[in-house]
């Protein structure tokens, strides 16, 4: 049972009370009064749904024992603990697992909200950790959020130089129309970031669309004479294109670069454009060769 | 009488057909007698008796189990029907040549070999392809029963499709349903000493499993819809896995929808496998792009969505449950209707579907769409909302789209707290698989899936999880050791059960006496097998003698045998209420059952019995039912010499004996009231559970039995009906073994109980001193 997710539950668990050795009469007298008042205490119903998921959950998790008169049959006919039954190579050891749907969420809306969550926490705890590990007084900290809200802005900057260049080059006229996977993951990112803007358009776009439609579904008489752009225009586009396929699609390069730090991720553009296109970002300038005449140097020190 | 009967012994000659001539010369010599002997040989009905000869000779000519498509068309093909010797219809002709026009037959030489050359076949045919009809009569053509005395045999995992089978291959053979083609399911037997072709469900045949172990009357056995996994299904693989090594004659055929079928052929250790393809059209799978927040809510909006943008075609909407789907289809009804009055969209007419509909508005679903509004108008539509039982079991034609939530009711069993229940639930792939393939039967279709693609991929399992994973076992334990089969820990299912459900069902049998400490089957459980019943309901059954009331526990066990006998429909409930208060028992919902029973069998409601339930409020079809299965259960009682016996009604102890017999059956489903409120717990699991608001029981009852706990959003305890601590105690002692009660509340009580009976025993032995 080493799986991670099978972690003891803290938060169902039960501790029994330590009940003391000794108790005087009085004493006795005092606990069974008090647990007859809690018996005939009225419950709430959020106490009674709870109690009851807690036993519910505690029951699930707990085997039958082996004294079970069942198990004792079984074993005549040489079952043993952890055994499986019948024939087959991996047949089951453990009962199908209960789950209730309480709601009427979509399949896959509750794995959605905990990935969100997770997301959310885990973000709070590298922040978290970050400043507790550096340790550092206020002015230090505001200095680092200074320099890196300057390496965000610059690391904007470089991506669109290195798209503009790149675009110049390769003569591409719209770079939306690119599958994100073919876009070089030093600048996926803007690409990415407009898909998004796009979809989360087209979303509010369709939902007012949509009540629009309810209301006065005379639109659709005319399916035929629609082409594409009244289609997008009435936003009755349903299959969706493909960008939001590449959206949905993971995309591990890219995870692996924006885990790289701000600073490195300057770094590699700047010495990308000047690779390629002779582009200096520190200059802002582009050279006519791989001399760079003129160019003080690789780093923003030495333009200073 | 016997000199004739002699006669016609000789003049057929011998062999197998002799027992069929003694059959039917029994039924037309009593004619004759009560006619004042007509002579034989002017009986009309008798007349294909003579034509005999030929066709005998027809099918004499065919070498069993080396046979060709080639012989068995021209037999087919008349002018006598092969079987019955008698001339072939003209309504017999056109069904032929539709069904030559099947895709089975394309490929019936090619059966036909491996038919002949292997025991085991496994048989793989798309819905559509034909097979559930035509391969049993491929197979009667080769294997030829009637000429050995025996029967090919073709189980269903439903009762209605195995009926429903049956009347079409008979009609398909021109012969009458009952005789050379039959059907048997639970309660029902339409066969006679004439069938050679039984359609079946698959628990009827493991029953007769129960008394004949090697199955003997069948030379062929076909197992369909084998990929359903029902618990009968695989019990009987295991079976006859066992049975084929010791039975070479015998032949087996799975006969399965899906292309899974390689795992049949694993378990069948590499039974050869012949596939067929069914005539499907393609279906374009359309997903949502993000997860949906109100999965009913987006299958309206997706299904008005279709009706207002797509072209013709019908629309069928896969939801849960009877309460969803009634409240769907009026929602997409008022909806349609605004847009087609304000929106030109054309008619569109709704119809629910779900498993306890009555047969009538079942059948509503194949009426055709409705036609355009005005002439040349937008085309009419109808839309079907439907349980899971339009995924595989009820094919309708014209369906074009299909709108996928992801969720169906499952039956779900946990060993641990014991609940076996029904829940909501995500389907498997194959099931997604399955629902959008019903869009493309009569034409390409579209498949609206309210689910990501990515959560298609993550979160929906592969298979649905076979029925004997998700059952209680306990009867079926009890067939299989009355099967002859002891060791039941290396019983080779294709997906055994998780240990502790099989460790709980030996221990139920074990409390309820129908197997001893060793696991051996107890004469008490001899006997409880012989019922078609749960375990706790036959032995209730059996030991209510004892309680002087075997009527009453008959009629409540033919009662809780059938669907829900209330009707409470949506529009009338507070009138459906009153009337069933008419027949409320105070001490319990069993007890109110039992009233209703006896209302309908007075003489006043059977007058008109079919108004007699409308006006108050019951399923006319659930008591006609149950009136059936008591007639069943009955002859069974008769033949194992049960007592029939009833309390005179007047005595004040009518109601407490059928109590108690209550407790002799369901003593395991006990749940004592928690401190003073609402809540009960339940005896030994310790799980927190509501009276279901359905129950007419009075709020004082301590101790309550109950007939099913149900989990939804809450535990539910539903049919209850109130008993007495004493009872438990006195009756089912062994359970009662205080020791083995961890609740502390609950034992405190019985321990109190325990004494208090233990001073009235001692006062009445010390009384006679006075």
């Amino acid at each position: 049972m080493a799986h991670s997710d099978e972690e003891e539950d803290y938060m169902t668990m039960t501790f029994e009370d330590p009940k003391p050795k000794y108790e005087t009469s009085l004493q006795r007298a005092a606990r069974e009064r008090r647990e007859a008042e809690d018996r005939s205490r009225q419950k709430s119903k959020a106490e009674l749904k709870e109690e009851e998921e807690r036993a519910r959950h505690a029951a699930l998790s707990t085997a039958l024992p082996t004294d079970n008169k069942g198990f004792k049959m079984m074993a005549k006919f040489g079952f043993k603990q952890g055994d499986a039954l019948g024939k087959s190579e991996n047949a089951r050891k453990e009962p199908i697992h209960i789950s209730l749907k309480e709601d009427r969420s979509g399949i896959g809306l509750e794995s959605e909200k905990k990935r969100k969550f997770r997301e959310r926490m885990e973000q709070a705890e590298r922040e978290a950790k970050r400043s507790k590990t550096q340790e550092l007084d206020y002015r230090e900290a505001q200095r680092q959020r200074l320099k890196e809200k300057k390496l965000e802005a610059d690391l904007k900057k470089a991506q669109r130089a290195a798209e503009r260049l790149h675009g110049e080059k390769e003569k591409t006229e719209d770079p939306d129309k690119i599958p994100l996977k073919n876009i070089n993951v030093l600048w996926r990112d803007l690409a990415r970031e407009r898909l998004e803007e796009l979809r989360e358009k087209k979303e509010k776009h369709q939902l007012l669309n949509h009540r629009l439609n309810k209301r006065s579904p005379v639109f659709n008489d005319e399916d035929d004479e629609e082409d594409a752009d009244d289609k997008l225009a009435l936003g009755r586009e349903d299959a969706v294109p493909l960008v939001d396929d590449d959206l949905e699609e993971e995309d591990p390069e890219l995870e692996e670069f924006r885990s790289l730090p701000l600073e490195e991720r300057v770094q590699k553009l700047v010495a990308f454009l000047r690779d390629e296109y002779h582009y200096c970002y520190w200059c802002g300038h582009k050279y006519d060769d791989a001399n760079m005449d003129g160019c003080p140097g690789t780093t923003e020190e030495e333009h200073d | 009488m016997m000199a004739k009967r002699a006669d016609y012994d000789e003049s057929d000659g011998s062999g197998p057909r002799s027992k069929r001539v003694k059959t039917e010369l029994n039924g037309s010599d009593n004619n004759n007698n009560s006619n004042g002997g007509t002579p034989m040989e002017s009986n009309p009905y008798l007349a294909h008796w003579n034509e005999e000869p030929r066709h005998t000779d027809r099918l004499a000519s065919f070498k069993r189990h080396a046979t060709t498509s080639k012989q068995a068309r021209e037999a087919e093909d008349g002018p006598l029907n092969p079987f019955t010797g008698r001339p072939l219809s003209s309504r017999y002709m056109s069904i032929l040549k539709q069904r030559r026009d099947l895709p089975v037959h394309q490929q019936r030489d090619e059966f036909l070999s491996l038919y002949q050359q292997s025991q085991i076949l496994v048989f793989v045919g798309e819905t559509g392809s034909g097979k559930t009809t035509q391969i049993p009569q491929f197979v009667l053509f080769d294997d030829l029963p009637h000429l050995n005395g025996k029967m090919v045999a073709c189980t269903q995992p439903r009762r209605v499709a195995a009926m429903s089978v049956a009347q079409r291959v008979a009609e398909e053979m021109d012969v009458n349903l009952g005789e050379e083609v039959g059907y048997s399911i639970r309660f029902e037997d339409k066969t006679s000493p004439n069938t050679i072709l039984k359609y079946m469900t698959d628990g009827m045949l493991l029953r007769e499993a129960m008394n004949d172990h090697d199955l003997t009357r069948y030379s062929t056995i076909i197992l369909d819809e084998a990929h359903e996994r029902t618990l009968a299904t695989d019990i009987l693989m295991g079976l006859l896995k066992e049975v084929v090594l010791r039975r070479k004659d015998l032949k087996l055929i799975i006969m399965s929808a899906t292309l899974d079928a390689t795992k049949f052929q694993k378990y069948f250790h590499d039974a050869p496998l012949l596939a067929v393809p069914g005539r499907t059209h393609p279906v374009e799978i359309f997903y949502t792009p993000a997860p949906e927040r109100d999965y009913v809510e987006a299958a309206l909006r997706t299904v008005l969505q279709i009706h207002a943008t797509e072209p013709e075609g019908d629309i069928l909407l896969f939801l849960t449950g009877e309460e969803e789907i009634e409240d769907a289809c009026r929602k997409i009804n008022l909806e349609a209707q605004e847009l087609q009055r304000e929106g030109g969209a054309g008619p569109m007419v709704v119809y629910p579907l779900y498993g306890t509909l009555p047969p009538a508005q079942q059948q509503k679903i194949f009426t055709p769409a409705p036609p355009p509004a005005t002439p040349g108008g937008r085309p009419g539509r109808k839309c079907i909302v439907s349980t899971n039982i339009a995924e595989t079991s009820l094919t309708i034609d014209g369906i074009v789209y299909v709108v996928d939530p992801g969720f169906s009711k499952q039956k779900v069993y946990n060993p641990r707290i014991r609940v076996e229940s029904l829940l909501v639930s995500p389907i498997s792939k194959a099931s997604a698989q399955q629902r959008a393939g019903r869009a493309g039967r009569t034409r390409p279709g579209k498949c609206f899936r309210l689910y990501t693609e990515a959560a298609f991929k993550k979160e929906l399992i592969e298979q649905t999880y076979p029925e004997v994973l998700r059952s209680n076992l306990a009867s079926t334990v009890l067939e299989l050791k009355k099967l002859g089969i002891d060791d039941l820990v290396h019983f080779d299912l294709m997906d055994p059960p998780a240990p502790e459900t099989l460790m709980r069902a030996l221990e139920e049998l074990n409390y309820l006496a129908c197997l001893d400490d060793e696991g051996d089957l107890t004469p008490l459980g001899k006997l409880a097998s012989e019922f078609p019943l749960d375990p706790a309901l036959a032995v209730m059954l059996i030991t209510s003698p004892e309680f002087y009331c075997s009527n009453e526990i008959l009629s409540l066990t033919a009662l809780l045998s059938v669907p829900q006998i209330f009707v409470r429909p949506a529009n009338n409930r507070k009138r459906a209420d009153e009337m069933k208060d008419l027949f409320a028992h105070p001490q319990g919902d069993h007890l109110t059952m039992l009233n209703v029973y006896h209302a309908f069998k007075s003489d006043a409601a059977q007058e008109n019995p079919k108004q007699w339930c409308h006006d108050h409020f019951v399923s006319y079809r659930a008591l006609q039912q149950a009136d059936n299965v008591r007639l069943q259960l009955k002859r069974i009682m008769e033949r194992n010499e049960i007592e029939l016996m009833s309390t005179p009604f007047e005595n004040k102890k009518y109601y407490e004996n059928i109590r108690r017999a209550l407790v002799a059956g369901f003593f395991m489903q006990v749940a004592k009231r928690d401190g003073s409120g609402k809540s009960y717990v339940t005896v030994k699991d310790d799980q927190n559970v509501l009276l279901h608001p359905s129950t007419v029981l009075a709020e004082d009852s301590e101790w309550v039995v109950y007939n099913e706990f149900v989990l939804t959003t809450k535990n539910y305890i539903r049919t209850v009906t109130s008993v007495k601590p004493e009872w438990l105690l006195d009756i089912a002692p062994n359970y009662y073994d205080l020791d083995t009660f961890k609740n502390t509340d609950v034992r405190k009580s019985l321990q109190r109980t325990l004494t208090k009976m233990e001073r009235e025993k001692a006062a009445n032995k010390s009384r006679p001193r006075y």
